[in-house]
């Protein structure tokens, strides 16, 4: 033990704490009883040309390795001196950010449980990327002004938030509802319209809502239609009706029971090698 | 007891079968599937391959049997060079004997003459005895037994020599009152001196044949490294006709009572009133007959000519040794062949010699047809009504069977007519014989697999096999006198152990009637002594174990219901029951006998059958309770509760009536399922209606629930139990996975809202669920969609075309509407059928989780592998009491061969023997994608839905590892006439392996009451102890350490794992996953708790021990006491 706080003591005296390329580190510890620390790693984002990418460039800190205990209200505080911010986002991997996000519902999307995170901070201007960069830290999580729970208090405080208004969720469901069974209505209206008019090439569009309806587009339909053919096929055939169909069964059988005695002597074989044959 | 961590997950498993490959086991000891080419499959056969093929099916009935049976036999037969070693080590012995000196004439009671180093191998009781002995050289010395006829067994090689005393040594009337008997003892006396000093030998020791206190024989070892190799057995024996035949019918008498009691009798013999063995004397006549003495005179002059009988049956004819050989083994694998009475190897042989004789075998049978013949003809035949006889002569003069019968309980007579085979055998271990040949004939009549496995390869022992077991030391004696079993002291002489033992069963018998199944009985093996030692005491001969085979039936009642009062046999049953017979008036008005057992729980109707024994024994025999070491509820502590759970089942009944008659709903409910374990009786600690103390929470008014409080101690753990409730299927429901969530949302709510219009429920709904508080049960309602996998599953391929694909998401909301339904209500029902599976269950998963290893293996998984002990008890019969079930659940875990079998649960006996092979194909092909553990239910025959998530190879081998420690210790401890001890010492953990230790308050584990060693206090957990006006929602699965545990999981699961028991434990233990310490290279997406270091000039990766270490703290901030770093191994 003793060995080791040597180690971590030469360690920091160093000038810097060793970063990979491209990255700077930022000690962050929870409060400031803590000894050791965690680092944060933090580069400005940076996509390659071509590539779209939903955080805005320049102004963007990409930053990775945040403890659990690290909320996005923590980091937009613990970086506001290098800049105002304007956003934080946590997550769970890094991610380009390039699909619209639609927006989370608390009584439908739980949120997890937290882990290590990479977070994308959103400076107001580019300065606060470059000063964050070389930002010395260490930087604390928790102080007396704003005190973060942990623990026993983060869990009481979960348990209430879980305890939801049921009138609130009957109100998203309602209006998620409306929505959808207007889309639905619109789809059909649509659908019901097409129906049997020709399009430019004079292609007519069948579904199975037509006159006539066709067999549903599925795997399972198709599947379905093969087996049907198998058997009126084999229905047709006549068995052990030729010489050489006798002949054929009889090897088959052969050949099952080969099969058989094969696999049964590396079963054996097997028990062998683990003494499965010792009575005693 | 290291957990064998090589990486991670599938990793870990290839490098430990890699390793096997290296210690020369075949295909890294994995099955594969075959694969032969064409060429090979359709070759021409050859004539010898078609007659393999045809013999095999005549003979066997199965290749794969065909096969072990040769290997089996292969590893039991003594090899060819041994037989040299020992034939040459039996010629010098045979030399030596022949050469032994002779002596002078002497008195028999005069023993000075016997040199110091040596005493006589027999309790000389009563020590005066006329007559005179000398030694004289043997006349003949002849091998006899087994090892002549090629039929002896591997492990015990014993060579059998008779060694025939001269005629002069021998007198008239020696056969009268143990003389014959003293003689033999002298002969081996001397024969052991002289040998003893030869060194030839490496070791020279006395020991009872078969167990039988009045015949010693000689052991001789050869000396250096084949000591272990062979033992030869000297039986002195009489010159053939010596003794006449006829004065040792059974109903003769040779042991005079005057002699033997230095006394007359007084009055007519009689055997005391609960005697089997009809031991009654012909009237007129004083003297008792003495069969067992004279069986065994008669043992040693037939030792040559029964050698002859078998020699010319068994002869050439391989498959009958081959088959008495598989008998043997399958004798051995049932612990029936040791001891006085036991059903020895040499009765079998004789046994398939009378079967030919009879041509139920024909010499052309294959050894596994001899086995089958055998065992069908002794499950069918009851010799204690029926026996049978060797001789064929019809000559008059020679003894009726019944004479037989009314003498021995078990008759088998030998060639000569004279001598039953089975005078030793007890009825109730023929019974155990005969109740063993029948599940053995039901084995291979159910065409399973592994029936070889089962039926000779699996070691029966008693503890195991029995669901409750008692021995009883010390007062047997004590309990001949109160019996007055004199008689039988005279025949057996003095074996008082023998004696008690036939009186006793069927008194026991009588006594459990309808609880019993099979009473059955052990004698310990037969010693070997010094022969410079005297012969151990009857004393000394160990105890006397019983086992009980009870009938689930007949444990319910409590109640032993005895004739009417005016009746005649109304005096017996008093007489029997002694003060514990009461008058009593029952309903229809009859006024009968009756004794009632104290019993209010299930657990204690389980051990009803303890009350009676010790009442019985007491009573009748004389024996304390102290001396009855009773072995049947010492695990109950863990797992009683059988009517809280029926209790909360009750409610849950309610609950679905109310649902079913619900109005209101816009579909009608098609189906209410339970999914939660209390509702298949498996919750090892069964669910407490809440009484919640208001003062203990804080309140939220307006939602009615009641929250917990920072400043007091976690509330009590109220786990909601699942229902899930299916809704008819209609065109109403959208087609869109995201709309049927929503949709199911607004019936959560309605439900909610019906519940508490119109039965005045609380009820909490959220978007998946809806909790109810139903007399103080919390339940959890889900609602489900049939068809709602199917739409997660389907899938737009680009032209169009919709297939069906299993997702994450389908799969789990399968998992939990269909298959745990299922599951719930075929394990209910197994329950109705096996009323210990509850607590075989609960034992099991309480083991489980005190080994810390809960997380791994799943609820449902380890009830699984219970209810097979049920389904498939083979070779045993399904475990009626919580003790041997898990037992049977620790053996079946550290034997189970996971890699290459799936585990089968036939729930329902729904698969067929077709379709579970084509399982077990099935599982060899898809073996590498499969999990560690596979368990098949008819419900779920291919991708074991219950082990996905785990166990991991790891968890298992330590598992198995922990499982096969913990049953010998286990059973040891049960077994010990002093007593069990401490029986938690197999519930507590090795600590010692972790590499930290994280320590948590009890202050805040709800549970804590539940751990292994139950804390003396313990906080308030907020509960009432009367019913109050309860009417807020209570604090529902508040658990911190489980909290707690999936935030360590989440942060760090890829560089540690976590240990807990969640039921109370106090320790989370933890384990770093040596292949994430490899420094590693940067990556962006692996930086989760690591630190970048310069190594060598290199950057690299490590993980942030220090700081993690802090981070166990500071998450579990208020839970956590202390964290203990206990080793170094993860300094890098």
């Amino acid at each position: 033990m003793a060995a080791r706080r040597r180690k971590r003591g030469a360690r920091d005296s160093e000038p810097g704490i060793p970063s990979p390329p491209g990255y700077s580190a930022i000690p962050i510890k929870f409060s400031e009883k803590q000894q050791a620390s965690h680092y944060l790693y933090v580069r400005e984002h940076k996509v390659r040309e071509g590539t779209k990418s939903s955080w805005p460039q320049k102004r963007t800190l990409f930053v990775l390795n945040v403890p659990p205990y690290c909320t996005e209200e923590c980091l937009s505080r613990l970086f506001s001196p290098c800049g105002a911010v304007q956003s934080v986002e946590l997550q769970e991997k890094p991610d380009l950010g390039d699909s619209p996000k639609e927006p989370k519902s608390k009584f439908f999307d739980p949120t997890p449980v937290p882990g290590f995170q990479v977070a994308y901070v959103v400076f107001q201007k580019p300065a606060g990327v470059s000063a964050a960069i070389v930002l010395k830290g260490p930087l604390v999580v928790s102080t007396e002004s704003h005190p973060v729970k942990s623990g026993i208090h983060k869990w009481i405080s979960n348990y209430v938030d879980s305890v939801l208004d049921p009138e609130t969720l009957r109100v998203e469901v309602d209006t998620f509802m409306e929505a959808y069974d207007k889309r639905i209505a619109e789809e059909e209206a649509k659908a019901k319209e097409e129906e049997g008019v020709p399009d430019e090439e004079g292609w007519v569009k069948v579904t199975r809502r037509g006159r006539r309806p066709v067999l549903p587009r599925t795997e399972a339909a198709s599947l379905r239609v093969l087996e049907k053919e198998r058997q009126k096929r084999a229905r047709k055939e006549l068995l052990n009706f030729y010489a050489w169909q006798h002949r054929e069964t009889k090897m088959e059988h052969l050949a099952q029971l080969r099969k058989k005695f094969e696999e049964d002597k590396q079963r054996i074989e097997l028990m062998r090698a683990q003494r499965k044959f010792r009575p005693y | 007891m290291e957990l064998a961590l090589e990486g991670t997950g599938k990793e870990g498993k290839k490098e430990s079968s890699k390793k096997h490959t290296l210690s020369g086991s075949p295909v890294e000891g994995l099955l594969q599937p075959v694969k032969l080419s064409q060429a090979e499959l359709y070759k021409e056969p050859t004539n010898e391959e078609l007659n393999r093929l045809r013999e095999t099916e005549s003979l066997f009935h199965s290749s794969l049997l065909r096969l072990q049976v040769e290997e089996l036999l292969k590893e039991v037969r003594l090899p060819e060079k041994k037989k040299e070693r020992i034939d040459a080590f039996l010629r010098e012995v045979n030399q030596r004997v022949l050469r032994v000196p002779s002596t002078p004439k002497r008195e028999l009671t005069d023993q000075t003459w016997l040199p110091a180093g040596v005493r006589v191998p027999l309790h000389q009781v009563p020590y005066t005895v006329k007559g005179c002995f000398c030694f004289l050289p043997p006349s003949q010395v002849t091998v006899v037994g087994s090892y002549l006829l090629g039929t002896c067994v591997r492990p015990d090689i014993n060579v059998d020599m008779a060694v025939t005393m001269p005629r002069e040594i021998l007198q008239d009337k020696d056969g009268l009152n143990q003389r014959y008997f003293r003689k033999r003892a002298l002969y081996l006396a001397h024969l052991a001196h002289h040998l003893s000093q030869d060194p030839l030998f490496g070791s020279v020791h006395f020991s009872y044949t078969n167990g039988c206190h009045l015949k010693p024989s000689l052991l001789l070892r050869p000396r250096g490294k084949d000591e272990r190799l062979v033992t030869v057995r000297l039986h002195p024996c009489p010159p053939p006709d010596f003794f006449r035949p006829c004065r040792l019918l059974p109903s003769k008498n040779n042991v005079r009572s005057a002699w033997y009691r230095g006394q007359s009798p007084p009055g007519d013999g009689c055997c005391g009133d609960f005697s089997s063995h009809g031991f009654s004397s012909p009237s007129g006549s004083p003297e008792p007959p003495t069969p067992h003495y004279n069986t065994w005179v008669l043992q040693d002059m037939t030792l040559e000519s029964h050698v002859q009988l078998l020699s010319t049956v068994l002869g050439s004819a391989f498959g009958l040794k081959d088959g008495v050989a598989l008998l043997k083994v399958w004798l051995r694998q049932r612990e029936l062949d040791k001891g006085l009475g036991g059903f020895s190897g040499f009765l079998v042989s004789m046994l398939v010699a009378f079967l030919v004789s009879t041509r139920k075998i024909h010499t052309t049978m294959s050894g596994y047809q001899v086995l089958r013949s055998a065992l069908q003809f002794l499950a069918t035949t009851d010799l204690t009504v029926n026996g049978i006889s060797l001789c064929l002569s019809s000559d008059p003069s020679l003894p009726a069977l019944a004479d037989f019968h009314q003498a021995f309980p078990v008759v088998f007579l030998d060639s000569s007519g004279y001598l039953n085979l089975c005078a030793d055998v007890t009825a109730s271990t023929y019974h155990q014989v005969q109740h063993e040949a029948r599940l053995s004939m039901a084995l291979l009549d159910s065409r399973t697999d592994d029936g070889f496995q089962l039926l000779l390869m699996t070691p029966k022992p008693m503890i195991r096999a029995f669901d409750h077991v008692f021995n009883t030391s010390f007062c047997l004696f004590a309990a001949c006198h109160r019996l007055k079993l004199w008689p039988e002291l005279q025949d057996l002489g003095g074996d008082y152990v023998s004696a008690a033992l036939g009186a006793l069963t069927p008194l026991l018998e009588q006594g459990l009637g309808s609880r019993l199944h099979l009473l059955a009985h052990s004698r310990p093996p037969v010693s070997e002594w010094d022969i410079s030692q005297d012969p151990p005491k009857h004393r000394d001969s160990g105890t006397l174990t019983l086992g009980l085979l009870l009938r689930p039936e007949g444990l319910t009642s409590v109640l032993e219901l005895g004739p009417e009062a005016n009746q005649p046999e109304a005096a017996d049953f008093r007489q029997f029951w002694g003060s514990r017979s009461e008058l009593r008036r029952f309903q229809d008005g009859a006024i009968r006998e009756a004794v009632v057992w104290e019993a209010a729980s299930m657990a204690q109707k389980r051990l009803i059958p303890h009350q009676v024994v010790t009442h019985l024994l007491a009573l009748h025999a004389n024996i304390p309770d102290t001396c009855v070491h009773y072995v049947g509820g010492l695990l109950d502590t863990s797992s009683t509760g059988e009517e809280a759970l029926a209790a909360a089942v009750r409610c849950y009944d309610d609950l679905s009536r109310l649902l079913w008659g619900l109005e209101g709903l816009p579909l009608t409910v098609s189906a209410v399922q339970g999914a939660h374990p209390v509702l298949r009786y498996t919750e090892v600690f069964p669910p407490t209606p809440v009484r919640p103390a208001y003062s203990f929470y804080e309140h939220l008014r307006d939602r009615a629930s009641l929250l917990p409080r920072p400043d007091k101690p976690c509330p009590a753990y109220v786990e909601p139990m699942t229902v899930v409730c299916h809704l008819e299927g209609s065109g109403q429901w959208p087609q869109d996975a995201e709309a049927i969530r929503r949709v199911r949302a607004a019936f959560q709510l309605r439900l909610a809202e019906l519940l508490m219009q119109q039965h005045g429920l609380r009820c909490r709904a959220t978007a998946t669920h809806t909790d109810v508080l139903k007399d103080g049960f919390v339940f959890r309602i889900r609602v489900a969609y049939q068809r709602e996998p199917q739409i997660l599953r389907e899938m737009r391929s680009p032209e169009g075309m919709i297939s069906l694909r299993d997702t994450p998401a389908s799969i789990h909301l399968e998992r939990d509407t269909r298959h745990l339904p299922l599951l719930t209500s075929a394990l209910h029902g197994l329950q109705q059928q096996h009323p210990a599976f509850s607590g075989v269950a609960r034992l099991a998963k309480r083991w489980v989780r005190a080994q810390l290893l809960g997380e791994g293996l799943s609820d449902e998984s380890l009830d699984l592998v219970v209810a097979a002990l049920f389904l498939h008890p083979e070779p045993f019969t399904p475990p009626s009491s919580p003790q041997v079930g898990f037992l049977r659940f620790l053996f079946l875990i550290s034997t189970f061969d996971w890699r290459n079998n799936p585990l089968i649960v036939n729930l329902n006996n729904e698969l067929t023997v077709e379709e579970q092979a084509e399982i077990r194909s099935g599982f060899l092909a898809a073996r590498t994608q499969l999990p560690v553990m596979v368990i098949v239910t008819p419900q779920d025959r291919k991708n074991s839905v219950w082990t996905q998530d785990g166990p991991s190879p790891q968890i298992l081998q330590q598992l198995v590892v922990l499982a096969a420690e913990a049953l010998p210790v286990l059973e040891k401890q049960l077994m010990d006439p002093q007593g069990p001890g401490d029986i938690r010492v197999m519930f507590r953990p090795p600590l010692d392996m972790y590499d930290v230790l994280i320590r948590l308050s009890p202050r805040h584990i709800p549970r804590h009451r539940q751990a292994v060693d139950s804390p003396a206090a313990s906080f308030c957990r907020g509960l009432l102890s009367e019913p109050g006006p309860c009417s807020l929602m209570p604090v529902l699965g508040y658990d911190p350490p489980q909290l707690y545990l999936a935030q360590l999981r989440e942060a760090f699961g890829d560089l540690a794992l976590f240990f807990y028991d969640q039921h109370g434990g106090e320790v989370i233990g933890v384990l770093w996953k040596p292949t994430s310490f490899q420094p590693q290279p940067f990556k962006a997406s692996n930086t989760k708790g690591r630190m970048v270091m310069s190594r060598g000039g290199e950057l690299v990766m490590v993980p942030n021990v220090e700081a993690i270490l802090e981070d166990f703290a500071i998450l579990g901030e208020g839970l956590v006491q202390a964290v203990e770093a206990r080793s170094e191994r993860w300094t890098v």
